[in-house]
């Protein structure tokens, strides 16, 4: 701002400064007959020269005189014409003056303003900015929370069904078990026998036909052979769950879809309710990238709840596992499905049904993680999954897995 | 603070208010009602359409028993929006505001922005709002859509500040506006400047000289018409 405001008191010498003096000074003595002086308000001469005999007329823009016109040889008319001419001349000065150096404080004004604006906009951008960070720190930390608490759920569930999976196959395995320590026992009775020939070897003939060592020899051959078959269905449960040992160690195969459903469907096979069935139906599929620990999985979990889901409706059924070449939105790959007339679900219930913790069994039998981790397992793959379900006919989940190129 | 130097004392008064509300108009009427021993000619810088585009100016004066040169020297700011800081430079070192607000009832929101926008400037440019003489003057009465005078006062009964209501254009109510500025100027300024001790100017005598003899004796009794 400048130190002398636009509405000080102005001062003559500030309205008219000694170049302006020497323009107007000679042209009003040409006026006033030859003799002219203009002198400031306390009498100094600032132009011409100041006669004896000299008229004064003061020149007032306000109130008071801020200067004189003298001169000794204008009449008195003519003195008042100049300075009135000379009056008006610094009143328009003084008019241009007030006006540029209130528009300089105006223009320093509204400067400051806009500098104080911005200074709060400043201001409370950076208060948004801290703002937003704590929210977005707060919002990783919660979703971290859930992370947890969902890993922590999906690991229960994976305990619970790995529970039920080492029940199933405890019962597969102690039945050949049962029979293969049956069998081995009569054979050591049987072994018995032959030890007794030793001491009757000079009966001869009769001997062998009294310990009836015919028939042993014979059910020996059956109880061997059949031991061995018990035990090869052992062998073949162990391979089985081979596929599912590796299911926290989340490795990228190669593998082919219908392996997994087959051992799916043969490690459920013998722990099924009497009135269900499993019926596979399994096209020529390709083997691709995937990690068939998870897959197998998912198909264990789905075959589960087929299999409830008859158990639900009280009356036989079978669970059909279907995979067959396919085109889904313009891709090429496998389509897995697995096919229940169960109980069926009703649209609200489908609709709900890949929520997670979202579940009908009641408290404490399942978290309801199944399907939610089924389809994020799928979306893993790329592929997706979906459902159709009439209540009181059945239920198809379908799966889609697309062929890389 | 008021200027003082080489024997005179000089007033710088502002007629603030919303656009429009008469400010220049109370100028021109004090103006051709006043007879002060000195008046000067009123300077305008307006625009081609009548508005005020940076101020006018209004010098007064008088002579104190003392010598003593009293000088008033009244301004009026632009009254547009876009002129806030016109504004805040016109309103900076005044001694003395007068508030013109407009009574037209569709007014009442522009009067409360533009008193609004007078404490803030205010404090803007040094000035202590509430202790610097003020007059809150509402004009166009004469208008079918004015408020009513009682509902005003009932409004404004809670502030400290002088009422006045006016019919500029007629020149009613604006010398009563300005002698309720003028004493409220003299109580804040007296003693500082020992207007009765020294230059023998009492609040009467300090009206009497701005609004000229005449004028002074009838209507300074009786200010709030």
């Amino acid at each position: 701002m400048s130190t002398q405001g636009f509405d000080h008191e102005w001062r003559f010498e500030e309205l008219l400064d000694a170049g302006g003096l020497e323009k107007i000074g000679p042209v009003l003595a040409q006026l006033l007959g030859g003799d002219a002086a203009i002198l400031d308000a306390l009498g100094k001469v600032c132009w011409g020269e100041l006669t004896e005999a000299a008229q004064r007329a003061p020149l007032v823009l306000e109130l008071e005189p801020i200067a004189y016109l003298a001169s000794a040889t204008a009449t008195p008319s003519a003195l008042a014409g100049a300075r009135s001419l000379l009056q008006m001349l610094l009143r328009i000065q003084m008019r241009y003056k007030m006006a540029s150096n209130l528009h300089l404080d105006a223009v320093a004004e509204d400067f400051e303003s806009l500098r104080l604006k911005n200074a709060h906009l400043q201001e409370s951008e950076a208060r948004y900015k801290t703002l937003a960070g704590e929210l977005e720190a707060r919002v990783k930390k919660q979703v971290a929370q859930l992370e947890e608490h969902q890993q922590m759920l999906y690991q229960a569930e994976k305990m619970a069904s790995v529970g039920q999976l080492a029940a199933g196959v405890a019962h597969e395995v102690n039945n050949p078990l049962g029979f293969v320590r049956s069998n081995l026992s009569s054979f050591e009775r049987y072994l018995a026998k032959f030890a007794e020939l030793k001491a009757r070897l000079d009966e001869g003939a009769a001997a062998w036909k009294a310990l009836d060592l015919d028939f042993l020899l014979e059910d020996s051959a059956d109880l061997l052979g059949d031991s061995i078959k018990g035990l090869d269905r052992i062998a073949r449960i162990v391979s089985d769950l081979k596929s599912f040992s590796n299911i926290d160690r989340a490795s990228v195969e190669m593998a082919n879809l219908n392996d997994c459903l087959q051992h799916v469907a043969s490690v459920l096979d013998g722990n099924l309710p009497a009135n269900v069935r499993i019926e596979l139906a399994l096209q020529p599929i390709p083997s691709f990238v995937c990690l068939p620990g998870h897959l197998n999985q998912i198909f264990m979990g789905l075959v589960r709840n087929a299999t409830q889901a008859i158990v639900d409706a009280g009356r036989p059924g079978e669970i059909k596992i279907s995979s067959e070449l396919g085109i889904s939105v313009g891709r090429e790959g496998i389509f897995v499905k697995i096919q229940d007339n169960g109980v069926g679900m009703t649209p609200e219930l489908m609709a709900r049904a890949f929520d997670p913790f979202y579940t009908t069994r009641p408290v404490g039998a399942g978290a309801g993680l199944g399907l939610s981790t089924a389809r994020n397992i799928v979306l893993g793959h790329n592929g997706h999954i979906y459902l159709e379900s009439t209540p009181d006919v059945g239920t198809t989940v379908i799966i889609f897995f697309p062929l890389q190129k | 603070m008021p200027e003082a130097e080489d024997g005179r004392l000089s007033f710088k008064l502002v007629y603030y208010g919303p656009a429009q509300s008469g400010k220049t108009t109370n100028l021109l009427r004090l103006h051709d009602l006043l007879s002060p021993e000195l008046k000067g000619e009123m300077m305008t810088l307006e625009t081609q359409d009548d508005r005020t585009l940076f101020f006018d100016l209004l010098p007064l004066g008088f002579r104190a028993p003392s010598g003593l040169l009293i000088k008033f020297r009244l301004f009026t700011v632009p009254g547009q929006v876009a002129h806030d800081g016109t504004r805040k430079a016109v309103l900076s070192r005044a001694d003395g505001v007068v508030f013109v607000a407009d009574a037209d009832r569709v007014q009442e929101t522009n009067n409360a922005e533009s008193f609004q926008a007078l404490s803030e400037n205010c404090a803007r440019v040094g000035l202590d709002f509430m202790s610097l003489p003020l007059v809150v003057q509402f004009n166009k009465m004469d208008l079918p859509a004015a408020v009513p005078e009682t509902d005003i006062r009932a409004r404004w009964s809670a502030t400290p500040w002088p009422l006045v209501f006016a019919t500029a254009l007629r020149g009613d109510g604006v010398a009563a506006t300005f002698i309720e500025l003028l004493r409220a100027t003299y109580r804040r300024n007296a003693e500082n400047f020992e207007l009765l001790s020294k230059h023998g100017l009492d609040e009467a005598a300090f009206v009497a000289g701005a609004v000229g003899r005449a004028l002074g004796s009838a209507d300074a009794g009786d200010a709030r018409v």
